[in-house]
C-alpha cells in the first residue's frame, strides 16, 4: 500500500506520474487507432474503378453542323451545336440539380423540366433557378475533320472548334 | 458551501393508493418525485392491454390501406429521360419547393441544417424551460423587436419571391400582436395570450413546413409551374 | 365440452414445460401482475405500476406508440420482401414487377411496407410536435429529446434510401435530385455524394449502397437509438402529459 502510493506520487521528469503517463499513452493509442480505422474505411468505401458510360464520343464531321444546327446526344447527355465560328458542345445536365434539359426547337432555347430553368443556345442562364450556365465540353477535330467530344473536360465559354 | 435549498413538506392525500407518508422534497428535484402522491395502477393489465389494442388498431388500419391503395411503380429507371415534373417523396417536397426559390446551398444545406440544429438545442435553451407568456405588461421593447424581426424576415423572403414563407410570417406576427394584452380580452385572445415564444416559433415553422409541402405535393405541375390539383394527374 | 377445454388450458399452465418458461401463476393477484412485468425481458422496460393519468389518450395521443408499431410492421414486411429482392440493375425493377404480379400476396406486402413507411414518418413528426407542445423535453428529459431528433433523422434516411430500391423512374430521379443537393454543401459535399453513390452518377453502385444502408446500417442504428429512447422514458419517470401547474417552474419561483 505504502509502496504503491509512493510510486503514484513520485512525479516523472515532466512532472507527471507514471499512471498519468500510461493513461495518456493508452488514450492516445486508441485515438490514433480510431482515426486510422476511419481513414482506411473511408478509403475502402471509395470505388477505384467505375463502370460509368465512356465520356468520349464521336459527333460526326464538322460539315454536318452548319450554323444553327443543334443535335442532342441522348446517351452522352450533350448538345453539339454549330455556331458562327465553328462547332461547340454543351452539357445537357442542368446545373441546378442535374435533370436532363430539353431543346425546344421552336423557341430556340434549352429548358429544364424539373424546376423550370431556361438557357440560351450558348448555355447562358435565361432565368433561374439554375445558378450557373451549362458547361462547354471539349471538342477536338482530327485531320479528316471528324469531331470528338470529351464530356469530362470542361472548357471556357466561347471556345469554338474550327474544322 | 452554497446555502442549502429551501425544503418543502408534501403530504400524500390518498391513503388508499399510497400508504400515508411524509416526504421532504427539495424544490430542485425531478418532477417525478414531486408527483409522488398520484394514483398508480398495475402496468399489467392496464397499460399492456392498451398497447396490444394500439398494435391491433394500427396493423388493421395499415392492412386496409394496403388492400385498397397500391404502392406506385413507374417505368424502369432511365438516366436519359427526366419525367416532368420529377417529384421527391412527400416529406421532401417542402425542401424541393424551397429549391425553387433559393440557391441550392441555401435551400438544400443552410435551411435544413438550421432547422435540425434549432430542434436539437430546444431543451438546452433557457427560453424553452422558463416558458412564460410572451407579453408582460407594457412590453414596448418586445413589440419593437418583434416588428423589426418580422419586417426583416418579410423583406428577406419577399426578395426571393418566397411568399409561402413571407405571408405566414406576417400572419404569425399579427397573431402575436393580437395576443398583446389579450389576458383581459375574449376567449380566443385569452388563449393566445398564454402561448409562449417557443410555441409561437414552432407554430410558425409548422405552418410554413405544411404549406410548402402541400404546395409541392398538389400544386406543382410540369416545369414546376403552379397548377390546380384537379387539372391533371399528380 | 367447454369444461374439457378449460381443463386443457389449466393442464397446459400446470405442465412442467410451461412452468419452466412462465414461472408465475395466472395474473389474478397484484403480486403475479408484478411478476408478469419483471419476469419478462420485453415487458420489463415498463415499471410494475404506472401513474393512472399517463394512460389517458390526451396524455400522449399514443403517437410514439403508433410510430413504434409502424416500425415493427416495416421490419416484418421488409424481411419478407428481402427474400425476393436483388439489388442489381435491372433485376431490382423486375423483382418489383414479380412481386406485383406473380408472387402470392407480394403486392399486399409491398403496399404494407410502403404505407407503413409513410405512416412512420408522419407519426414521428406528430409525436415530436406533441412532445414539444407538452413541454416534455424539459429536465430530466432533455437528452431523450435529442435522441428523438436522431431517430427522426434516421427515419427520414431510411425512407429515402428505400425510395431508390424499386429502381423505377420516380426512384431514380428522386434520388438524383436529392443527392445533387448534397453536392452543394461546401468543401465536403462532392465527396460525400461520391461516397454515398459509389460513383459520380446514380448507378448500380448507388443501388447496392442504398440497399446496404436501408437493410442493415440504418435499421441497426434505429434499433440502437430506439432502445435508448424507450429505456430513458422509464428512467426519466414515465411519460409527461400536458404541462400542469405543478410542473411549471414559474409556479415555484413565484412561491
Ligand atoms: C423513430 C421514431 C420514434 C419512436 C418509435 C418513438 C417512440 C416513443 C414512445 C413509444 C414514447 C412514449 C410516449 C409517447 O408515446 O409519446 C416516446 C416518448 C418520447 N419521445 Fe419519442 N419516438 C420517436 C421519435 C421521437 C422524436 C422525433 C422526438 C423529438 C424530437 C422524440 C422525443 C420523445 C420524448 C422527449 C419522449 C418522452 C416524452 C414524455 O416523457 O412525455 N421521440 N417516444
Ligand atoms: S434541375 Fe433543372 S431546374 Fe432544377
Amino acid at each position: 500500500m505504502s509502496e504503491e502510493s509512493e510510486r503514484r506520487e513520485s512525479p516523472g521528469p515532466a512532472g507527471t506520474s507514471r499512471r498519468d503517463f500510461l493513461t495518456r499513452i493508452g488514450g492516445g493509442a486508441c485515438a490514433v487507432a480510431g482515426a486510422g480505422s476511419l481513414v482506411v474505411t473511408l478509403d475502402f468505401l471509395k470505388p477505384k474503378v467505375l463502370f460509368e458510360p465512356p465520356t468520349v464520343f464521336r459527333a460526326g464531321s464538322a460539315v454536318d453542323y452548319p450554323e444553327g444546327t443543334v443535335r442532342f446526344n441522348r446517351e452522352q447527355r450533350a448538345y453539339v451545336i454549330g455556331g458562327g465560328g465553328g462547332v461547340f458542345a454543351l452539357s445537357a445536365v442542368c446545373t441546378h440539380l442535374g435533370c436532363i434539359t430539353r431543346y425546344l426547337s421552336d423557341e430556340r432555347a434549352i429548358a429544364c423540366p424539373c424546376h423550370g430553368s431556361r438557357f440560351d443556345l450558348e448555355g447562358n442562364v435565361v432565368h433561374g433557378p439554375a445558378p450557373r450556365p451549362l458547361p462547354w465540353l471539349e471538342v477536338t477535330a482530327d485531320a479528316a475533320g471528324n469531331l470528338v467530344v470529351d464530356s469530362s473536360i470542361i472548357i471556357p465559354h466561347g471556345k469554338v472548334t474550327r474544322a | 458551501m452554497s446555502p442549502s435549498p429551501e425544503l418543502h413538506v408534501v403530504e400524500s392525500t390518498d391513503p388508499l393508493a399510497v400508504p400515508r407518508r411524509v416526504a421532504l422534497v427539495r424544490p430542485d428535484t425531478r418532477p417525478a418525485v414531486r408527483r409522488s402522491d398520484e394514483r398508480y395502477v398495475m402496468t399489467f393489465p392496464h397499460l399492456i392491454v392498451r398497447e396490444v389494442i394500439l398494435f391491433q388498431v394500427v396493423v388493421i388500419a395499415l392492412s386496409l390501406a394496403a388492400f385498397v391503395f397500391d404502392a406506385p411503380l413507374e417505368g424502369i429507371a432511365n438516366p436519359i429521360e427526366t419525367p416532368n415534373p420529377a417529384k421527391a417523396p412527400w416529406y421532401f417536397l417542402g425542401l424541393q419547393e424551397l429549391l425553387h426559390y433559393f440557391p441550392p446551398i441555401v435551400a438544400g444545406v443552410l435551411l435544413p441544417g438550421l432547422v435540425v440544429l434549432s430542434l436539437a438545442v430546444i431543451p438546452y435553451a433557457r427560453i424553452n424551460l422558463t416558458a412564460g407568456p410572451l407579453w408582460s405588461p407594457g412590453g414596448r421593447r418586445l413589440a419593437l423587436a418583434l416588428a423589426a424581426v418580422t419586417a426583416a424576415l418579410f423583406i428577406l423572403f419577399g426578395a426571393f419571391g418566397c411568399w409561402p414563407i413571407a405571408v405566414p410570417t406576417l400572419l404569425t406576427a399579427g397573431a402575436m400582436f393580437a395576443a398583446r394584452g389579450g389576458a383581459e380580452g375574449g376567449r380566443l385572445r385569452r388563449a393566445l395570450a398564454r402561448v409562449t415564444l417557443p410555441e409561437w416559433i414552432m407554430t410558425w415553422f409548422v405552418v410554413i413546413a405544411t404549406l410548402l409541402t402541400v404546395i409541392g405535393t398538389f400544386f406543382r405541375g410540369p416545369g414546376w409551374t403552379l397548377v390546380w390539383p384537379w387539372s391533371g394527374p399528380i | 365440452m367447454s369444461a374439457a377445454r378449460i381443463s386443457m388450458a389449466d393442464w397446459l399452465r400446470g405442465s412442467a414445460v410451461y412452468r419452466s418458461i412462465v414461472r408465475h401463476g395466472t395474473a389474478d393477484t397484484n403480486r403475479n401482475r408484478s411478476l408478469v412485468i419483471f419476469e419478462n425481458l420485453f415487458l420489463h422496460v415498463h415499471p410494475v405500476k404506472v401513474r393512472e393519468k399517463t394512460l389517458r389518450f390526451s396524455h400522449t395521443y399514443w403517437l410514439g406508440g403508433v410510430t413504434l408499431v409502424s416500425c415493427l410492421v416495416l421490419i416484418a414486411t421488409g424481411i419478407l420482401l428481402m427474400f425476393y429482392y436483388h439489388p442489381s440493375v435491372p433485376q431490382a425493377y423486375r423483382d418489383m414487377k414479380e412481386l406485383n404480379y406473380v408472387v402470392d400476396n407480394g403486392l399486399f406486402l409491398r403496399n404494407l411496407h410502403r404505407w407503413a413507411a409513410h405512416l412512420m414518418v408522419f407519426a414521428a413528426f406528430l409525436h415530436m410536435l406533441r412532445v414539444f407542445y407538452h413541454r416534455a423535453y424539459r429536465p430530466p428529459r432533455q437528452f431523450n429529446w435529442v435522441v428523438g431528433i436522431v431517430l427522426l433523422i434516421v427515419t427520414l434516411f431510411l425512407s429515402y434510401t428505400g425510395y431508390l430500391l424499386p429502381w423505377d423512374q420516380l426512384a431514380f430521379w428522386g434520388v438524383s435530385v436529392g443527392t445533387n443537393m448534397a453536392k452543394e454543401a461546401p468543401l465536403v459535399g462532392e465527396k460525400i455524394r461520391f461516397l454515398l453513390l459509389g460513383g459520380n452518377v446514380v448507378s448500380e453502385n448507388a443501388l447496392l449502397r442504398f440497399y446496404v444502408l436501408h437493410c442493415v446500417v440504418l435499421p441497426v442504428a434505429l434499433l440502437l437509438f430506439l432502445s435508448v429512447h424507450i429505456w430513458r422514458i422509464r428512467k426519466d419517470g414515465g411519460v409527461q402529459g400536458p404541462p400542469t401547474d405543478a410542473d411549471d417552474p414559474r409556479q415555484e419561483e413565484a412561491e
